[in-house]
């Protein structure tokens, strides 16, 4: 009795119906979880690992071409602002230029109205100069006639009176100027 | 057979204290006989079919539900449940299979998570009141431990040649020549017989003495009180088995904890034998 006993108890004995089925059990869970739950978890994991780095993906390049618009911008405006101050200066020196323009054409137009004053004044003082003589020789061939008593036709005579007349005049003149100075 | 020793060990009417004029008698305490339930079907040769196998179908249902469970309807963003079932499948890959196989260990994950799960819910059966850890039969901790080691003897060989597995397990590379005299024997006794034997073993005798431990409480708290006797020694009697009380709850946290502990021991210690026939093949 105690021996069957101690055989029938002993503890470290193994059950051949247990260990098949502990066996069919390890199997069944094995299959199980290598067919449905790991993969499906594993692959709902990778997704999700995916998706956040698409994301990250994504904010980057945003940020890359938000950066990148930003820089054309700045080049842009500092274009702009160079145009700007290449036109501004284009202007200063277009300024510059008509005035001088101006200026010049101004003081060709003032030497050339003077100059046709002066051309004037020295025609009109010739032509003056010119009938005073005419009407001094007459006057004076006139006054002459009266005071001689005969009249002097012949013309060449008269010149030759009136030209010695004015010689002695304008000698007269520039002695007198002489003298003042 | 073994019915009588189960009858032994939990005597319902014997008391510490024998009620007023009863005889009294002696406290038997739970003896191995509770590991040995009677079989429903007799099977010649074997134990027959008896609780184990209901506790294992238990288990069984337990790791399918639970997996079902985990890997229904899973969506980019996870719920409490999914996250749950993805921490436990990062828990087996980031505690068990990486740090002892690395990257490579990454297709036994489903081994490792089946595995573990199979084992912690066999152990968990225990704490079903009158219930034992399925694990406190020798055969399913043998069966898991043979399992592994044939698993890493297959490998092995596959990977690293019939010899050169042996030879990679019972010469080290890298010590002096005549330690090898030493150290070859202790290899092959560590690496072929010591370790499944170990493997097996510490499993089932975690259960096995844990569910003893939790018998000799409750018997033992069950046979010290005695309603029945004279008042004084009632109370006494009360007493005792209030300490033996919280001896038992304690101990039934802690054999959780155990429970728990021992499938992880095992799982981690299978991912390494595993290593071992993997890893030497570079």
């Amino acid at each position: 009795m105690l021996v069957e006993l101690a055989a029938a108890n002993n503890i470290l004995q193994i059950d051949p119906v247990k260990f098949v089925f502990g066996l069919i059990a390890l199997v069944v869970v094995y299959l199980f979880v290598v067919r449905k739950a790991v993969p499906k978890v594993m692959q709902v994991l990778d997704e999700r690992h995916d998706a956040i780095e698409g994301g990250i993906e994504r904010a980057q390049k945003a940020e890359a071409e938000a950066e990148e618009i930003r820089k054309q911008y700045r080049e842009k405006l500092e274009e702009t602002h160079r145009e700007y101050a290449q036109e501004l200066e284009k202007a200063k020196e277009q300024r510059a230029a008509i005035i001088a323009e101006a200026r010049e054409e101004a003081q060709v137009e003032a030497r050339r109205i003077i100059e046709a004053a002066n051309a004037q004044i020295e025609a009109d003082r010739r032509q003056a100069f010119i009938q005073l003589r005419n009407e001094i020789g007459s006057l004076s061939t006139e006054l002459a006639g009266r005071i001689v008593g005969e009249s002097l036709q012949d013309s060449a005579a008269q010149e030759r009176v009136v030209d010695r007349f004015l010689e002695e005049l304008e000698q007269n003149e520039s002695t007198k100027q002489a003298e003042v100075r | 057979m073994s019915a009588d020793v189960r009858i032994l060990a939990a005597e319902p009417g014997c008391h510490l204290f024998p009620a007023e004029g009863a005889e009294g008698c002696g406290f038997t305490a739970p003896s191995t006989g509770m590991f040995f339930p009677d079989p429903w079907i007799e099977i010649p040769g074997t134990a027959g079919i008896d609780l184990y196998l209901v506790l294992l179908l238990i288990a069984l249902g337990a790791s399918l539900l639970l997996w079902s469970w985990f890997s229904k309807k899973l969506s980019l963003v996870p719920g409490r449940r999914q996250g749950v079932g993805e921490m436990f499948i990062l828990f087996i890959r980031d505690q068990i299979t990486r740090p002892t196989m690395g990257d490579k260990g990454d297709k036994f994950i489903p081994l490792m998570t089946g595995i573990f799960t199979l084992i912690v819910l066999m152990n968990i059966t225990g704490l079903i009141p009158g219930m034992l850890p399925t694990n406190s039969d020798l055969s399913f901790p043998a069966m898991f431990a043979l399992f592994i080691f044939v698993l890493t003897l297959v490998i092995g060989m596959r990977q690293q040649g019939g010899w050169g597995y042996i030879r990679n397990q019972i010469f080290p590379p890298g010590i002096p020549k005549p330690i090898y005299l030493l150290v070859t024997p202790i290899e092959f006794l560590s690496v072929f017989i010591i370790r499944p034997l170990t493997h097996a073993l510490r499993l089932f005798a975690t259960m096995f003495a844990g569910s003893l431990l939790l018998g000799v409480f409750a018997y033992g708290g069950w046979y010290m009180l005695s309603i029945g006797a004279q008042p004084a020694l009632a109370a006494v009697s009360v007493l005792f088995s209030g300490a033996a009380l919280i001896g038992y709850l304690l101990f039934f946290l802690f054999e959780i904890l155990i429970m728990l502990v021992q499938a992880f021991i095992f799982t981690l210690l299978a991912s390494l034998y595993l290593n071992g026939s993997i890893e030497a093949a570079k």
